[in-house]
């Protein structure tokens, strides 16, 4: 046989390609599905065997935790078991305090529920599913045994012990047995992500992906940043390994954001050159992108050369050496560029202003660049870092925690609620023996469907599931099973109904139909320890279970539902409030925070219009927005208040009275975006730059960079700049008017945010400035 | 050992003391063998990881139960 694709040949080799695509595609399917059914199984036969009350609940908690990786499946047990636990807690508690008075009781099992509910919501990693337990288990336990108080910690017990044990046995099932680990996967995530955003940064500054492919390309970095986090909390309880660098991978997807935001902010700065149409400053333009050009085709190069590609973390050491290297050059060479540009300008007979906005731009690109280098270095050493088990690599951010908003997690809540109010209204109403059961799944149902992106769906689809297990359930109880004697008949028996459960629920898109076969036919078939024959009962318990769960899809198809438009619109307008947090929250809290913030929030959006091209539109041009003001407002504040703290600007604080005003401005078009605190938020960010260009003296000559550019650059460009003083006032050092350069550019920056036809804001591309002469008499 | 152990007044088994015993030793002995790299020269690490677990609480159960 030759090692190079097998040639297909008679039956045999027919046979061998259908094998392959079918373990290939299907095969992980059914591994699951086996795990499952084997684990189940033991959990089954282990509670007939230790003679637990009611052995489904130990099955039931196997289904519920179960899932194709094994650290997931740790994640959520952990969860499982301490949500259960609580729940047990709680229920004790409310059963104690109100003995025998349904109303009450009742009414505190609903506040209970709609605040796990909302917690459920709020949280959309694994601690969700405490949450869900939380309240779930409640209900359970507490609402058909509030009469009897007395029984009520003996149920408890007993239900904490059928779920422990399910729960031990699916970790072990699914940790020993073919195990599918998150952690394998990491690395080649990792390494697959580099490569994709090296290649990224060459498309992008060389202007050769268009608009298009930036949003699909950001949409693909937001959805990987909240991957490899999903991937890494798993990959912490399955492998020693991945724990070991727990703290790196979350720098590296912190190091990413912060790189991205950057690249974006360069690439927007380029693009907006180029798009310059005013014949006045067209020409400009183009010399200072040709003068820029160089620059960004060498990135590429330097990161990761065609000769010494970088294949793997081990790699990584080398481009960041280089980058490095790279860095330490860029200052002195962006001088020599500026001052040829400077010249070059002089030479076309243009106006003052002209070339003075020109060499900002210019100014502003370079100060980006600088800085997309350095964090671009930063990213490359975690990187590199990752390659070790350990490392001396700093960390310094905080792992990212999706959150969902306070509004909409109140309004979930509230909905749980309203269902089980009107569910226990019902109940109470018409007498129904099943109202209890209805009850609780109803709460139940409205539970586990708020940790989903698309709850009305997924709560449908548990009421359908619900639905087909009534008649399976019966045809289990009532004809098979009486004919069967045994546990291994009992499985045989019980084997193709959770087969076919588990296959539906592998399935994308209808998932939720298989979950709740599986959950309710569990409930109504599996049989209690001792067996109970009661027709009448199973019916009625069934037919309250499938009204239960209606009811709560119909809570989440008619009370307010997320896919509406309301909960996009809540989005949007918490993206715009962090940009108002970036420009006059705490500083501290918002560096940590906010790209992590933004990138949650358009992840949750990505969710909700998956089919709506346009709304995905609009919500990401908010992002871009966002992130660019922001962004360059968080820098701003860090400069402007190392400033304030330095001595030269201690004794007179109001030369930042402009730039507060700017950023009070922004504030307000950001808190109420209309196109009047457009004008005016650019006008007062005008004024800001004058005066800041003033404050800082000769604009002519410095370039801008980083604190830690090298002295060279100091040293070569002071040289240059002392005649400029002519000695009048006292200069100021070179290192505090390299900040005020700095601050001009990311006001410069800013402006040309608000100003670009893009851009969401009101106004939209027919929005005109006030000409420069109006704005600067105003 | 006595085989039953009183908790808030109610009567628990040693072997589940014993248990929570159990995790909190293999989770420390697991952190030194995930340290030192151990898990790289292993086969199969969960299998490992359980098979512990099971020695551990087992050697744990010998003392109430001879």
């Amino acid at each position: 046989m030759s090692t190079v694709a097998p040639p297909v040949s008679g039956w045999r080799g027919v046979w061998r390609m259908l094998a392959n695509d079918w373990t290939v595609s299907e095969g992980p399917a059914w591994l699951h599905v086996g795990k499952t059914l084997c684990a189940a199984l033991l959990t089954l036969w282990l509670a007939m065997r230790l003679e637990l009350e009611q052995p489904r609940t130990a099955m039931l908690t196997v289904f519920i935790v179960m899932q194709p990786q094994s650290g997931a499946v740790l994640a959520k047990s952990f969860y499982r078991i301490g949500g259960t636990v609580i729940g047990c807690i709680i229920t004790v508690i409310l059963v104690g305090l109100f003995p025998q008075d349904h109303v009450w009781f009742l009414l505190a099992m609903s506040c209970w529920m709609a605040f796990c509910t909302a917690g459920a919501t709020r949280n959309r990693n694994f601690r969700s599913y405490g949450f869900v337990l939380a309240g779930y288990t409640a209900a359970l336990i507490g609402i058909p045994s509030m009469d009897q108080p007395n029984a009520v910690f003996d149920s408890a017990v007993t239900r904490l012990t059928e779920v422990s044990l399910g729960i031990l046995v699916s970790t072990v099932v699914s940790a020993v047995i073919f195990p599918q680990h998150v952690a394998s996967k990491i690395p080649q995530f990792v390494r697959g992500r580099f490569a994709s955003f090296v290649e990224f940064i060459a498309g992008s500054l060389s202007g050769r992906i268009d608009r298009a492919g930036i949003e699909a390309s950001n949409l693909r970095f937001v959805s990987d940043v909240i991957g490899l986090e999903a991937a890494r909390s798993m990959g912490v309880f399955e492998s020693p390994e991945v724990r070991l660098r727990s703290a790196r991978l979350s720098q590296f997807n912190h190091d990413f954001m912060a790189v991205s935001t950057r690249l974006h902010a360069l690439h927007q700065t380029l693009n907006r050159l180029r798009a310059k149409t005013d014949l006045g400053e067209r020409r400009q333009a183009q010399s200072v992108l040709t003068a820029f050009e160089p620059y960004l085709r060498e990135i590429a190069p330097c990161l990761s050369p065609i000769e010494a590609p970088v294949l793997q973390a081990s790699d990584a050491h080398a481009a960041a050496r280089r980058l490095a290297d790279y860095r330490v050059t860029l200052p002195v060479r962006v001088a020599q560029t500026r001052a040829d540009l400077s010249e070059q300008l002089n030479t076309q007979s243009c106006t003052q202003p002209i070339r003075q906005a020109a060499l900002l731009d210019f100014d502003t690109a370079a100060e980006l660049f600088y800085r997309f280098v350095d964090e671009l270095h930063v990213y490359t050493e975690t990187y590199a870092s990752l390659a070790e088990a350990q490392s001396k690599h700093a960390v310094s951010g905080r792992p990212y925690v999706p959150k969902t908003g306070l509004l909409v997690s109140t309004v979930s809540g509230l909905r749980a609620v309203l269902a089980l109010g009107l569910m226990c209204f019902f109940w109470y109403a018409v007498a129904w023996p099943a109202g209890a059961l209805a009850t609780i799944f109803a709460g139940v149902g409205c539970a586990i469907a708020a940790t989903s992106p698309n709850p009305f769906r997924t709560a449908y689809q548990l009421s359908i599931g619900a639905l087909i297990a009534l008649p399976a359930g019966a045809l289990v109880n009532f004809v098979l099973a009486p004919q069967v004697d045994g546990f291994p008949l009992l499985a045989s028996i019980l084997t193709p109904f959770l087969i076919g459960g588990l296959y539906l629920s592998t399935r994308p898109g209808i998932g939720g139909v298989g979950v709740g076969f599986l959950l309710f036919f569990g409930f109504g078939a599996v049989p209690d320890n001792p067996i109970h024959y009661d027709p009448i009962g199973y019916f009625n318990n069934m037919i309250g279970i499938t009204a239960g769960n209606f009811a709560a899809a119909a809570a989440f198809g008619l009370l307010l539902p997320p896919t509406s438009g309301w909960w996009l619109k809540r989005i949007v307008y918490d993206l715009r409030q962090l940009a108002v947090k970036a420009c006059v929250g705490p500083r501290w809290r918002i560096v940590h925070s906010f790209e992590s913030a933004s990138r949650d929030l358009m992840h949750q959006a990505g969710a909700l219009i998956e089919d709506k091209p346009d709304a995905q539109k609009v919500a990401l041009s908010w992002m871009f927005v966002t992130l660019e003001i922001g962004h360059a407002m968080i820098e701003l504040r860090t400069e402007t208040a190392a400033l304030v703290d330095s001595a030269e600007f201690a004794r007179d604080h109001r030369w930042a009275l402009p730039l507060y005003d700017a950023r009070d401005e922004l504030a307000k078009l950001f808190e109420n975006p209309c196109i009047e605190y457009r004008r005016s938020a650019l006008a007062a960010i005008k004024r800001a730059i004058d005066h800041v260009q003033q404050k800082a003296g000769a604009t002519e000559l410095a370039p801008l960079m980083q604190d830690t550019s090298p002295l060279p650059a100091d040293a070569a460009s002071s040289a240059r700049l002392e005649p400029a003083f002519g000695g009048t006032a006292p200069p100021l050092p070179l290192r505090q008017r390299q900040r005020l350069l700095r601050i001009v550019s990311y006001l410069h920056f800013m402006r040309s945010a608000l100003l670009d036809p893009m851009t969401p804001l009101p106004g939209g591309s027919e929005f005109r400035e006030f000409p420069l002469g109006v704005a600067d008499a105003a | 050992m006595p085989h039953d152990i009183t908790l808030l007044g109610a009567y628990v088994p040693v072997l589940l003391a014993l248990f929570f015993a159990g995790i909190v030793l293999s989770w420390v002995l697991d952190r030194i063998l995930g340290y030192i790299g151990w898990y790289r020269l292993v086969w199969h690490p969960s299998l490992f990881r359980v098979s512990l677990f099971v020695c551990i609480f087992g050697a744990l159960g010998l003392t109430v139960y001879r």
